[in-house]
């Protein structure tokens, strides 16, 4: 009896429903960030998102949407036009699209670091953070180049 | 000793987990994977103040097993779960 006790990672498409069936009774939850799609602000295997169910939905957010049957991303919304919804990946170039109903969480902040205190997404850092790369949207192609070959190479993430 | 308040053992797709819940959130940076033995362990003793001595009684009442090998067994997990700070 000796794997009584060990720490597990469950399959996105086994995890993110019950994820989701706990948001909508009512309680937060903290989940680990798994990829590279939400560079430069999260790091894969390093940031928590702290999630809640969506109340008003509005462009700019970071929510979890199943954009697929059992397929979610963590992504933030970038159009709204009547039930359709574009997503795009801080760290992607290409989006993805959903209904509003496919929005399932929303972020109200992220845990980096490895540390406690949480950055709200009410909060100032990842206000502006969101306001300057949404406008940096159009040279993201080489900023994101530049991070992954330079900036990576000879520093941590940021 | 008694397991703590907080943690509660729930069923994903056959897989016994353990997950942290607070009384508002629920961390998915903890969860903890038990074996069927020690969910129904944790299922027997949840919310009780309860000795090694009962948890080896219950295994030996529910299980085909010798008293050494359930109080070796029970050692075992007291140990893990206490690592894993779900008991106090």
């Amino acid at each position: 009896m000796r794997d009584d006790i060990k720490t597990i990672q469950i399959a996105n498409e086994v995890l993110l429903p019950e994820v989701v069936r706990m948001t909508d009774e009512g309680h937060t939850v903290t989940l680990p960030l798994r990829g590279y799609s939400m560079r430069p602000f999260l790091e894969d295997g390093r940031d928590k998102a702290l999630l809640k169910k969506p109340a008003a939905i509005g462009v700019g957010d970071a929510v979890l949407a199943e954009i697929a049957p059992g397929r979610y991303v963590l992504h933030r919304i970038v159009a709204i036009e009547g039930d359709a919804v574009t997503l795009l990946g801080d760290g992607n170039l290409t989006t993805e699209h959903c209904r509003l109903g496919d929005v399932k969480a929303t972020a109200i902040g992220f845990y980096r670091k490895g540390r406690a205190t949480l950055d709200s997404t009410s909060g100032r850092k990842w206000r502006l953070y969101s306001w300057l790369w949404t406008r940096l949207r159009p040279v993201r192609r080489y900023l994101l180049a530049a991070y992954r070959r330079i900036w990576l190479k000879l520093f941590k993430p940021i | 000793m008694k397991t703590k308040t907080g943690f509660h053992l729930r069923s994903v797709l056959g897989e016994h987990i353990i997950v942290a819940e607070g009384v508002e959130n629920i961390d998915f940076s903890k969860i903890i994977s038990m074996n069927d033995t020690a969910a129904a362990l944790w299922k027997n003793f949840e919310g009780k103040t309860f000795t090694q001595d009962d948890m080896v009684s219950f295994l030996l009442d529910e299980y085909e097993v010798d008293e050494a090998t359930a109080r070796n067994d029970i050692q075992t997990i007291v140990n893990q779960w206490t690592d894993a700070g779900i008991i106090e």
